[in-house]
């Protein structure tokens, strides 16, 4: 073998100057047109019915914008790339329509929240009970501080109650794998179907009426629980499924007992989903009213006592409040509605800060 | 459960590699194996010296992986799983009712075809996860990091970024920290199930190296579909063979040089030189 450095190469003609471009991306003059027409014709009749009827959006973008454009698209495409092309142009429409009708809907929920929610707001609105107000009382005096308080109590509970549980047996059923598991699965997923009503009567009717427990944060908590735990059961199921065999396997390779296995490989592997698995168990039952009207009531005070007294919560707070004739009540019940929101959102951003940052750190 | 003779009288236990010396480290007798009603292996009976490597060979799908597994017993956590027959280490049967299988893993470890670092933890901890795993005690984790890795080949790569998630190793890397980590819980019998197979020709010679100088003092039974490899680190090799829908078989086994060089089954001579399979 001889050596490379004692080849002599020929000196490497200069490359030419280049910059990068998008060659696929070139379009002739008709295209142009096409896709320029196809864009602005449908609006037009859909801006006049917006002047001229008095026919509410979501109807003229259903009944009016998605055929106009699908024929447009459509007749763009074909004039084009033939005849071909218009199912393309059918998808897309349908595709994109579909995701904007879905957003119209939920913007247009929480900007009515937020629009009207934010009158209501003030420092006094945010951290005070409703122990000297009335209904009638205007607004600036009084607020849901101590429902606040409340839901966060009851969350709190209901998530120490429901995540070692639902844990527990998403690991019976994807790590040990005993002989129940077909019934634990049907079993979870028959309470995933349980009306959250019936949830709270379960509770009223098994703890509180029997004076095993007062009308209490705890007793909110154990209604809360029972809807939580199939969501935060099967969701941790999933993700354990996701951890690979291999894992397992070549822990118990190395001489470790299943429990290590499970302990120190498998939920370790699957921190993230189980964070995940934990947030929407919190979601599905943050904003749930009837189990709290059953169990938990209502409060003017601040309580802080979980099992003493019953308690303000921002749900049960909405619901009295909308339901009285008074529009600063109304006001209020818009104010708390927004409040929820905030808290939901916040919830979720800082989920995924959490488990983007666990990840990225492991 | 009634087992049947062996499908072919080719399988010669008389040059089993026990008759050059040495009490076996590993033994299976009259092995046959099972995945729910289908038989997949029958009748291997291989002797496996202590302090030797012994190279498992033969097409896709005879069994090999397999018979691997029940080495230490980690076939039996497939469902359906079924055996029959004795699997002896140090002369014990490690099927035997009072054995744990977590003891038997401990002392006969395994390297995966497929590498498989635990991603929630660090390299150094990926090393030292057999002994955490375990509750196996060993003082100086420094050293024994340093000392594994160096044998697996990966020290100059990793030495500064061992606090470094496992995760960001490449596919060749993470097969020897595996390896390394397979190591530090200092097995007798280290089994491997084609562990060269996603590395590349340097990690492989590398690889090759410490499989020789481990077999010094410890025993290696490794499954592998380059013969080259079979006969540049093996003392000893079987050749598993399996019929169309029957189980497979020991073909032929012995001294590696004599399989390669001088096979007396037909079948063996057209495989090893690369006629089928």
């Amino acid at each position: 073998m001889t050596a490379h450095a004692e080849t002599i190469l020929p000196p490497r003609p200069p490359a030419p100057q280049q910059s990068a471009g998008r060659p696929w991306a070139r379009r002739g003059p008709g295209f142009r047109l096409a896709v320029l027409l196809g864009t602005i014709l449908p609006p037009v009749p859909v801006i006049a019915a917006l002047l001229y009827t008095d026919w509410p959006p979501v109807t003229i973008f259903v009944a009016i914008y998605l055929p106009l454009q699908l024929i447009a698209a459509c007749a763009a495409a074909i004039s084009q790339r033939g005849t071909r092309a218009a199912g393309d142009a059918v998808i897309i429409v349908l595709a994109i329509g579909a995701t904007l009708l879905a957003v119209i809907v939920l913007g247009s929920i929480l900007s009515t929240i937020a629009i009207r929610g934010y009158q209501a707001m003030s420092v006094a609105f945010l951290t005070q009970n409703t122990l000297y107000i009335s209904p009638s009382t205007p607004l600036g005096y009084g607020g849901v501080g101590a429902a606040v308080l409340g839901t966060f109590i009851i969350v709190a509970l209901a998530t120490v109650i429901t995540v070692p549980i639902g844990i527990a047996t998403a690991v019976y059923v994807t790590e040990v794998r005993g002989r129940a598991v077909p019934y634990v699965r049907f079993f979870v997923q028959a309470m995933s179907g349980v009306p959250s009503v019936v949830a709270g009567l379960f509770i009223l009717v098994v703890l509180i009426l029997s004076g095993a427990l007062a009308y209490s944060a705890l007793a909110g908590a154990l209604a809360y629980s029972i809807l939580m735990l199939p969501t935060v059961a099967r969701t941790a199921e999933e993700v354990l499924k996701l951890v690979p065999e291999e894992l397992r396997t070549g822990a118990l390779a190395l001489g470790s007992t299943r429990a290590r296995v499970v302990g120190q490989v498998v939920l370790p592997a699957a921190r993230t989903g189980i964070v995940t698995a934990t947030i929407l168990g919190i979601a599905r039952v943050v904003g749930e009213t009837a189990p709290l009207l059953l169990t938990s009531l209502s409060n003017d005070r601040t309580i802080i006592n979980p099992v003493g007294n019953p308690i303000a919560s921002l749900p049960v707070f909405i619901f009295d409040k909308v339901s009285l004739p008074f529009p600063d009540a109304v006001a209020r019940a818009w104010g708390a509605a927004l409040v929820l929101m905030v808290i939901v959102a916040i919830l979720f951003t800082a989920a995924r800060l959490l488990s983007a940052r666990r990840f990225a750190k492991s | 459960m009634s087992s049947t003779p062996p499908a072919t009288p080719a399988a010669t236990p008389a040059s089993t590699p026990t008759a050059a010396g040495g009490s076996p480290a590993m033994q299976s007798r009259h092995l046959s194996v099972w995945f729910g009603k289908r038989k997949v292996l029958e009748d291997v009976n291989i002797s496996f010296p202590a302090n030797t490597c012994t190279a498992l060979i033969g097409p896709s799908g005879c069994g090999k992986s397999t018979y691997i597994r029940t080495l230490n017993r980690l076939h039996e956590l497939i469902p359906g799983a079924g055996l029959a027959g004795d699997v002896l280490h140090n002369g014990r049967d490690i099927y035997a009712r009072d054995v744990d299988p977590v003891t038997v893993r401990l002392a006969i470890g395994m390297v995966f075809q497929k590498p498989n670092p635990f991603p929630s933890m660090t390299i150094r901890g990926n090393v030292l996860s057999g002994l955490k795993l375990s509750g196996m005690k060993r003082p100086n984790h420094d050293e024994i990091v340093e000392d594994t890795l160096r044998k697996a080949g990966l020290w100059n790569e990793v030495k500064d970024r061992l606090s470094h998630a496992a995760g960001e190793l490449s596919g060749g890397q993470a097969q020897r920290l595996v390896i390394a980590r397979a190591l530090a819980v200092q097995p007798q019998v280290l089994l491997m199930d084609e562990p060269c197979s996603a590395l590349d020709p340097a990690s492989t010679l590398k690889i090759e190296e410490t499989i020789r100088e481990l077999a010094e003092s410890i025993t290696i039974i490794i499954v592998t579909h380059n013969m080259q490899q079979a006969t540049r680190v093996s003392d000893y090799t079987a050749f598993f063979l399996a019929a169309e829908n029957e189980p497979g078989i020991v073909v032929e086994q012995g001294a590696t040089t004599e399989i390669f060089s001088n096979p007396q089954d037909p079948r063996t001579l057209d495989y090893v030189n690369g006629r089928f399979g």
